[in-house]
């Protein structure tokens, strides 16, 4: 399924060999999935034209003070979201930003940010929406590149425009309420949904992870909905499960493939690491619902199901 | 006179400069005094260093030594700036003063220089990650008064008090209590004050109108018009420096950095070059972050007020959080504390002041202004005054204007001296 997409010259289709199959016996790969870029082929990969690397970090300037020498930055609050409309980024402006960026439809889109990358997955669930053909995550992020002791820049680079041609956006990869979730929960359509979030906002004892703003009126999960932790499909250093370890993660929660998978967390981005994890490196067929909890907790007359039994505002 | 230390410069004992006769006037209770604070300076870049060790906060290191740097400049420059504001006022000596336009001054080149990376376009609606640029509201201009007041009632602004806390400067302690308590009013006022007043207040940036360039030429003008006001009308009897030695000796040289005051040109500009380090490697300078952060925390655990503060984490500025450990801010307090301490003991400046129930409940009184004025304005002298005239916000130049205008007519009504 990758020699379709080796259209590169030169370094890029000998540092590709070096991601996908051929390992040096002493570099025990760590992830065999294409879309899993290791920190050392993006070290020798910094200044390739043919690779963009995009940091979608959420922390305040934490991009200012150092990022990975060429990376771009792009604001998740306004750059990959319509404020407005709460929609995904339009095709308008997400290519605008993206040619902005000096990306064509043959670049190879590197993302990493802070928080676990979340907010980069959610940036490549983006560019998977809108076409572009070769888009990988950066394996176990900033924090990771930073522990590693890999070199930082505070120079921000330009590039001259892309000719990144946006598509209408792939609904095959997104889930709305009506369409996807609301047939599943009622159980008129099958399909795996899985809810990534705490075990304890699943099964209603909390309406909000700690420190987090009470955005539902409703605790609980989607009826159907198996809880499976993103943070399972991370090692402790951040980096990505092995391609086998997750395939047995999923499999043995009854995930494998066979049909059609949604995740949602709370907002859609956490959940967005989980669809990188199931669409991009185990080739599963997978949607992420953006609405998330914040829309079907809050939608009037969907059925949840809450274990703990807690009611918003009642003593 | 006044209750600053080292307040002129022909308080200090008249060294000649020669020399051979300096060596020999380095007495043995002044190298103990110097091995203590060695002592003591040794201890604070040890913690440095075993904070450098822990990955999972990288700038709390860089915080200490920020505020290390902070610590020696504040005392050995006297960089407090209410002695500064009285000394002009009342004294019409305004040498001080001048320091904090050169502060401004090489801090704005220096965040000029920064920003232009940092956010090469500046027509947009973005502002500079975590700079301190608030809104320009009524709400600004009075906090800056009550700050300015507080800083008459108190004896000196949030950073003097730190910095003279390691003086031996006693009433800085209810001073600082006040400040707390300050906090705890400010947080209760903000939700009506923003709802009503600072939602809607413009945040005027300069470069946004201007650009960069535009932006410090304004600014480098406006400095230098104050400064040649500040000349024109100040007596200025005070030498700039005391004559330098006639040769290098190392006696002399540790005369002159650990006696003799700086010079307040050359603590200004080193001044604006730790505020530039500061945002570049951590965030601005500000003091007040770890203690409204201390005043929330004790709120949150004890249920007072309302949990929501609307709109304050949106926000740039010194502002609070809540948090059980030290923030990187309570890092660069603490630097700025011991290293204080360090500088006055080895310079012989170290002397518990008294303390009485007056000038306590004074101290206390103004520090609760302190308190409430910097937690409404989001900053104090530091955080809003110079972080902020340096980021070429119009914010920092309103508390600028309105802190000087309440030390005005707190020493007019001769609040400062009731301590």
């Amino acid at each position: 399924m990758f020699t379709s997409k080796k259209v590169f010259a030169g370094a890029v289709v000998a540092a590709l060999i070096s991601t996908v199959g051929i390992f040096p016996a002493e570099a025990a790969p760590k992830n065999q999935a294409r879309a899993v870029a290791q920190p050392d082929w993006l070290e020798q990969n910094l200044d390739n034209p043919k690779v963009r690397i995009i940091e979608v970090s959420t922390e305040p300037g934490i991009y200012e003070r150092g990022h990975i020498k060429n990376a771009v930055k792009f604001v998740w609050h306004t750059d990959l979201v319509d404020t407005v409309n709460r929609d995904i980024i339009n095709a308008k402006n997400f290519s605008k930003l993206v040619q902005k960026a000096g990306i064509s439809d043959d670049t190879t889109v590197v993302l990493y940010g802070d928080k676990n990358n979340w907010f980069a997955a959610w940036g490549a669930w983006i560019f998977n929406i809108y076409g572009q053909k070769d888009v990988r995550v950066l394996d176990g992020g900033r924090v990771k590149w930073e522990k590693d002791g890999r070199a930082l820049t505070t120079a921000v680079p330009t590039f001259a425009a892309g000719n990144f041609a946006v598509s209408k956006g792939d609904k095959s990869l997104r889930a709305t309420l009506i369409n996807d979730v609301l047939p599943i929960a009622k159980k008129r359509v099958k399909a795996d949904l899985i809810d990534i979030r705490s075990a304890d906002e699943y099964n209603g004892k909390v309406f909000a992870p700690a420190g987090f703003q009470e955005l539902a009126v409703r605790a609980g999960h989607i009826p159907g909905a198996i809880n499976i932790p993103w943070g399972l499909n991370v090692n402790s250093d951040g980096t990505f499960k092995t391609v086998a370890e997750l395939k047995k993660l999923y499999a043995d929660k009854g995930v494998d493939g066979k049909q059609n998978i949604i995740t949602y967390c709370r907002i859609g981005e956490r959940s967005s690491l989980t669809w990188f994890v199931l669409s991009e490196i185990l080739g599963y067929n997978v949607k992420n619902y953006d609405g998330s909890w914040t829309e079907y907790g809050n939608s009037v007359g969907v059925p949840i199901v809450n274990n703990a039994g807690t009611i918003w505002g009642a003593a | 006179m006044g209750s600053c230390i080292i307040s002129t410069l022909h308080t200090q004992s008249s060294n000649s400069g020669f020399s051979g006769v300096a060596a020999s006037a380095w007495t043995r209770a002044e190298k103990i005094r110097t091995a203590i604070s060695f002592a003591v300076i040794a201890a604070l870049l040890l913690t440095a260093f075993i904070l450098s060790s822990n990955v999972s906060n990288s700038t709390a290191p860089i915080s200490l030594l920020i505020g290390m740097s902070l610590g020696l400049l504040l005392e050995r420059g006297r960089f407090c700036f209410f002695c500064i504001f009285r000394d002009g006022i009342e004294d019409k000596n305004t040498t001080p003063f001048i320091s904090v336009l050169v502060a401004i001054a090489t801090g704005s080149i220096g965040y000029a220089l920064i920003f232009g990376q940092f956010l090469p376009d500046t027509s947009t609606d973005r502002l500079p990650p975590v700079a301190h640029i608030g809104p320009v509201s009524w709400v600004l201009a009075v906090a800056a008064f009550a700050f300015g007041i507080g800083m008459a009632l108190s004896g000196a602004c949030i950073s003097g008090h730190l910095y003279r806390l390691g003086q031996g400067y006693l009433r800085a302690i209810p001073a600082l209590i006040g400040t707390l308590i300050g906090f705890v009013f400010a947080f209760l006022t903000w939700n009506w004050l923003y709802l009503n007043a600072i939602s809607n207040a413009p945040t005027i940036w300069l470069p946004h109108y201007v650009g960069y360039s535009g932006a410090l030429l304004i600014t480098l003008a406006a400095l230098l018009g104050l400064a040649f006001f500040a000349i024109r009308k100040g007596v200025n009897s005070d030498p700039i420096r005391k004559a330098p030695a006639a040769s290098l000796s190392l006696s002399a040289t540790l005369k002159s950095l650990i006696t003799d005051r700086w010079s307040p040109i050359a603590t200004g500009a080193i001044v604006g070059v730790v505020g530039t380090i500061a945002y570049l490697r951590v965030e601005p300078l500000g003091v007040t972050r770890q203690l409204s952060t201390t005043a929330r925390t004790f709120m949150d655990a004890q249920g007072i007020g309302s949990d929501t503060l609307v709109g304050l984490d949106r926000m740039a500025g010194c502002i609070a959080v809540v948090a059980e450990t030290i923030t990187n801010n309570g890092w660069l307090v603490i630097g700025l504390v011991g290293t204080s301490f360090a500088a006055a003991f080895a310079g012989g400046r170290f002397k518990f002041s008294k303390l009485t129930a007056k000038n306590s409940s004074t101290a206390l009184i103004g520090g609760i202004l302190l308190g409430w004025g910097s937690m409404t304005s989001l900053g104090c002298t530091i955080g809003v005054l110079l972080s902020g005239t340096q980021a070429f916000a119009l914010s920092g130049w309103l508390f600028f204007a309105f802190v000087f205008l309440g030390s005005y007519v707190g020493i007019k009504l001769k609040f400062h001296t009731t301590g």
